[in-house]
């Protein structure tokens, strides 16, 4: 027994002095050794829920989250009502923008209601949330456990600077809790005064490294990339290497690749791969996008709007990161907008001139808001511009909406922030991108487009959602609630009540298609073709029956599906181009070319569509058509490029551009001197 | 493609022949059967269909097996001559083991260092040898040779997944775009440039990663490389290897009564390479000037020939 003894007190001993280490490796910032003597440590130890969460804290700080929640997650198997596991989930969860923060601080609270961290970073939620009186209420209590809360303090007063009232009683006058109110008007999309928080931070505590990396990728995100570089650089030497500071840096490594091109209204960004083709696509599109909104908003921008276009998903979603939201396909911040490049995505799935004038939209509402906008409603009017620019633009009423309409999921407008901050089930940003845009398109329709205008200016002085909906619509939220509703619900009922039946019949008109019975799918097709008219993906209805008809000979009635798959918003470049060419066949070259004009909003980096389109134009006497079609096909180092420089030099000539059509002529018989038809122009040319 | 035209006019006399053999093997499965056997039926189809088709004799063995591919190598054996041009086409799938490269055939495979034995027995001077199976790039060790070129769908044996090369590169014997030149010949580089560009862009809008990636070797020393160039010293022999005659160009090297005019088109083709040649180390607006100068000349002379 004494034997026994004697091993137990070694035991312990070692173990205080192993968990002493650790913590001073950790203080002295050699995680590496700190993270061993942990390893060894809970393998000595492998009861010890306490050892776990503070290891887990260790990978949360050095910026493996996932690390640190399977380590929490351990902790709680051992010990269920451990207080700080919880708090590490919280805020692991948090970080993530994801729905169960709030729940794991509360079950933390529950296991330990002292827990201040707890406290505050329920406040800190709430407002993130934007809910300020929740977020007040929550950092009320947690100054009641400790009048000192810092946290506490910064989220009360980063209420009031948020309300636009710079002298608050509740300001901490402490390094993080700038960081928080930083972070918090950044996700309020207010970049510029997150910027000067940040800096402040920084000035009060100038080894914050979180604060400097937040700076910088705040500065990068406007386009101040020299400053940006500098901040995120000092934050690397310094050993700070979360991922946004290293894929940032990473990114602007990459800005050599990327050309830029200025107008006095527009600086576009473009990758040099593709630079050379998209430019005249994206100009002309960011041009027209612009007189538009002047015009319908009533300002004139006073700087440049910037486009970054990224082929890679991955440099875009840099740009995106600790953003909460989809950021899929474009985000804007302040004058500066990054997205998708149609060569990123694959061909038929992303429309990009509809995202850039979503992204566009946001530019003029956050302009003329100075960022004071509830998201619903910079995304609901950013949404609703898709498809006020043409109806076939825009996302289309998909599966995941249909099911939130038919379970009464859509939120009050009250609430639709939360659907897009913190999302409650995997689908709901997108069902509250489609519900917001709806509710635009009904105010749009119901009281007209001055009165989201005046909406704008009620949200640049401040008020809330509930205030301008009383305000502007004369009703409670909850009153517009009900109307809204009613007016969808009526919309969609046809789609939303026949989805299921729907659904059945497509995979047996399918399974019809695949065995070649082109008689019973004409006949069991047709009739639940316009129960869900949007569904143009594929294996949509108008394929099948556009397919069944050709099959049948019957070509006018091939094209008549197709039409109406273009017209629902129908996407495929195949789909489209076979009905081009149907259309071609039929003798009609103008629609045609619409079809495959179509196209360059979709899918641009295809040589054959603007070989096609050039020739089409070409042929129905759109010489500056078919000359920028021709232009777009040399810009993807064709196959051909004798071929391509004579058809561009036949379009200069036949509009009147004689210095031009000789330049590309030469061009052409240099790639192929013997080439009969430009030798034949150019012997014409000389006579 | 001077060195093409000088060919060409060298075949005036001896009236050289094209023996092309098309090969496509197993597919496996029904999908892949039935491609490999449309694209060597579509390969045959297109070289009888060329304009001087008397001088090219087609042979394709869909689902060909060992046997079959010796006796018809055999037959060209015999009948060739030394002026002659041999091009074997290989569609299917091939397997690659570190050492030896197989295409796999109905029966018992054939392996890459069989098939240069066959090769070598056929006393045509020029030769091409374009397969396009997966793990193609294994063969080329075996078929290197001086005067063949060896064009593979992979750059090694261990690309396995099956190859969409062998698809463009019928392409490239369908579309008038292959001839990049506009002489009215697809040269083997022309064919190979084609399919190669055509392959890629598959991947890319596919959105896939490519496990394919073409080569050529025509040196019969060199590696093989993905775009042959006069800097590697690649290329040379495919761009003067006539794959495919598709115009007037052949029935026009026929007419003995044009040929001043024909020695002149040279001449001035032979001036253009030259100045293209020097184009870096010329003012632009010089290069243009003779340019033009050179191309109107060249173009008044294809006028008189075409009358």
């Amino acid at each position: 027994m004494r034997l026994l003894l004697a091993i137990a007190c070694a035991a312990a001993a070692l173990s205080a002095q192993t968990l002493e280490q650790a913590e001073s490796l950790w203080k002295q910032h050699n995680y590496k050794q700190a993270n061993d003597v942990f390893r060894e440590l809970v393998k000595a130890h492998p009861r010890n829920a306490g050892y776990r969460v503070r290891w887990g804290q260790l990978y949360f700080e050095r910026f493996q989250p996932a690390d640190a929640a399977d380590l929490f997650g351990e902790a709680l198997k051992i010990d269920p009502h451990n207080a700080d596991a919880f708090l590490g989930l919280a805020r692991v969860a948090a970080q993530n923008f994801d729905s169960k923060a709030p729940e794991f601080a509360l079950k933390a609270l529950e296991a330990n209601p002292r827990l201040l961290a707890a406290q505050e970073l329920l406040a800190r939620l709430a407002l993130e949330d934007n809910d300020p009186v929740k977020a007040a209420e929550e950092a009320h209590k947690a100054l009641v456990m400790s009048p000192d809360a810092v946290q506490a303090k910064a989220v009360l007063a980063t209420i009031d600077w948020l309300n636009d009232k710079p002298e608050t009683t509740w300001d901490p006058h402490t390094g993080e809790a700038y960081e928080t109110a930083g972070a918090i008007f950044v996700l309020n999309r207010r970049y510029e005064e997150g910027i000067r928080f940040f800096r402040k931070a920084i000035e009060l505590q100038p080894d914050l490294w979180s604060a400097h990396s937040q700076l910088g990728i705040n500065l990068m995100r406007l386009a101040r990339e020299d400053e940006a570089r500098a901040q995120l650089e000092m934050c690397f030497e310094n050993g700070y290497k979360d991922k946004p500071t290293v894929n940032t840096l990473r990114l602007m490594d990459s800005y050599k690749n990327f050309v830029t091109y200025k107008t006095d209204t527009t600086v576009l960004r473009l990758h040099k791969k593709e630079a050379e083709l998209l430019h005249p696509y994206f100009e002309t599109e960011m041009r027209r996008a612009l007189t538009t909104y002047e015009k319908k908003y009533g300002i004139k921008l006073d700087r440049p709007v910037q486009i970054e276009v990224y082929p890679d998903h991955e440099d875009f979603a840099v740009r995106t990161m600790g953003m909460p939201g989809l950021g899929a396909l474009g985000v804007t911040f302040g004058y500066v907008v990054a997205m998708d490049s149609p060569s990123g995505r694959p061909p038929g799935t992303f429309h990009w001139a509809s995202t850039m004038w979503h992204e566009l939209s946001h530019v003029y509402v956050l302009t003329m808001t100075q960022h004071r906008v509830p998201r619903w409603f910079t995304e609901g009017l950013a949404v609703h511009e898709e498809t006020a620019v043409s109806p076939e633009w825009g996302d289309r009423l998909d599966p995941h909406v249909i099911a939130a309409i038919k379970d009464k999921k859509l939120l009050p407008v009250a609430e639709l922030d939360r659907g897009f901050v913190r999302p409650s089930y995997p689908t709901q940003v997108i069902v509250s991108y489609f519900e917001a845009g709806r509710i635009c398109d009904y105010i749009n329709r119901e009281w007209g487009w001055n009165k989201l205008l005046a909406m704008i200016h009620d949200f640049a002085s401040g008020a809330s959602t509930p205030d301008v909906i009383q305000k502007e619509l004369d009703m409670t939220p909850e009153q517009f609630d009900k109307h809204f509703l009613t007016s969808l619900e009526a919309e969609t009922k046809k789609t939303v009540d026949g989805f299921e039946d729907w659904r059945k019949q497509v995979m047996k008109v399918a399974e019809e298609a695949r065995a070649g019975k082109h008689d019973e799918v004409i006949r069991d097709a047709v009739p639940i073709r316009d129960i869900y008219p949007d569904y143009v993906e594929p294996g949509s209805v108008y394929q099948f029956l556009s397919d069944a008809y050709l099959a049948k000979g019957n070509k006018p009635a091939a094209i008549a599906e197709l039409q109406r798959y273009a017209k629902a918003g129908g996407r495929s470049p195949d789909t489209l181009k076979q009905l081009a060419t149907l259309l071609e066949e039929a003798g009609n070259r103008k629609e045609a070319a619409e079809v495959l004009d179509r196209l360059n909003y979709i899918q641009p980096v295809d040589e054959e569509l603007h070989r096609r389109l050039g020739d089409l134009w070409f042929a129905l006497g759109n010489t500056p058509g078919a000359i920028r079609e021709y232009r777009a096909v040399l810009a993807q180092t064709p196959t051909d490029p004798a071929t391509s420089h004579f058809d561009l030099a036949k379009a200069y000539r036949a509009s009147n551009q004689p210095a031009e059509a000789e330049d590309e002529l030469l061009l052409s018989l240099e790639a192929a001197p013997g080439f009969r038809p430009a030798q034949r122009m150019l012997l014409e040319l000389s006579r | 493609m001077k060195a093409l035209v000088l060919l060409l006019g060298a075949a005036l006399s001896v009236r050289a022949a094209t023996y092309y053999v098309t090969v496509s093997g197993l597919g496996g499965e029904p999908d892949y059967e039935q491609r490999f056997g449309m694209w060597a039926a579509d390969i045959g189809k297109i070289l009888k269909a060329g304009p001087d088709s008397a001088d090219v004799h087609v042979e394709t063995l869909v689902d060909g097996t060992r046997e079959q591919v010796r006796a018809a190598l055999d037959r060209v054996a015999k009948q060739a001559q030394p002026q002659d041009a041999l091009v074997l086409m290989l569609i299917g799938h091939g397997s690659f083991d570190g050492v030896e490269y197989k295409i796999n055939l109905p029966g018992p495979d054939l392996s890459a260092a069989e098939l240069a034995s066959l090769l070598d027995r056929i006393p045509a001077s020029r030769q091409l040898v374009v397969n396009m199976t997966s793990s193609s790039g294994g063969s080329i060790d075996s078929l290197r040779r001086p005067n063949r070129v060896v064009i593979a769908a992979t750059k090694t044996g261990t690309e396995k997944n099956a190859t969409v090369f062998a698809r463009y590169w019928v392409e490239a014997l369908r579309d008038p775009a292959a001839d990049t030149d506009k002489n009215d010949v697809v040269s083997a580089l022309e064919a190979f440039r084609y399919a190669d560009k055509k392959t890629a862009a598959f991947y890319e809008s596919q959105k896939r990663l490519a496990t394919e990636h073409a080569v050529l070797e025509d040196t019969g020393k060199g590696d093989a490389v993905r775009a042959p160039s006069p800097e590697n010293g690649e290329g040379h022999l495919a761009s003067t290897f006539p794959l495919l005659r598709i115009g007037a160009e052949a029935n026009a090297a026929k007419d003995p009564a044009r040929q001043e005019l024909r020695a002149k088109k040279e001449r001035l083709e032979q001036q253009i390479d030259k100045l293209k040649y020097d184009k870096a180390s010329m003012a632009p607006e010089e290069y243009r000037k003779q340019l033009g100068e050179l191309l109107l000349e060249l173009a008044r002379t294809q006028e008189a020939l075409d009358k």
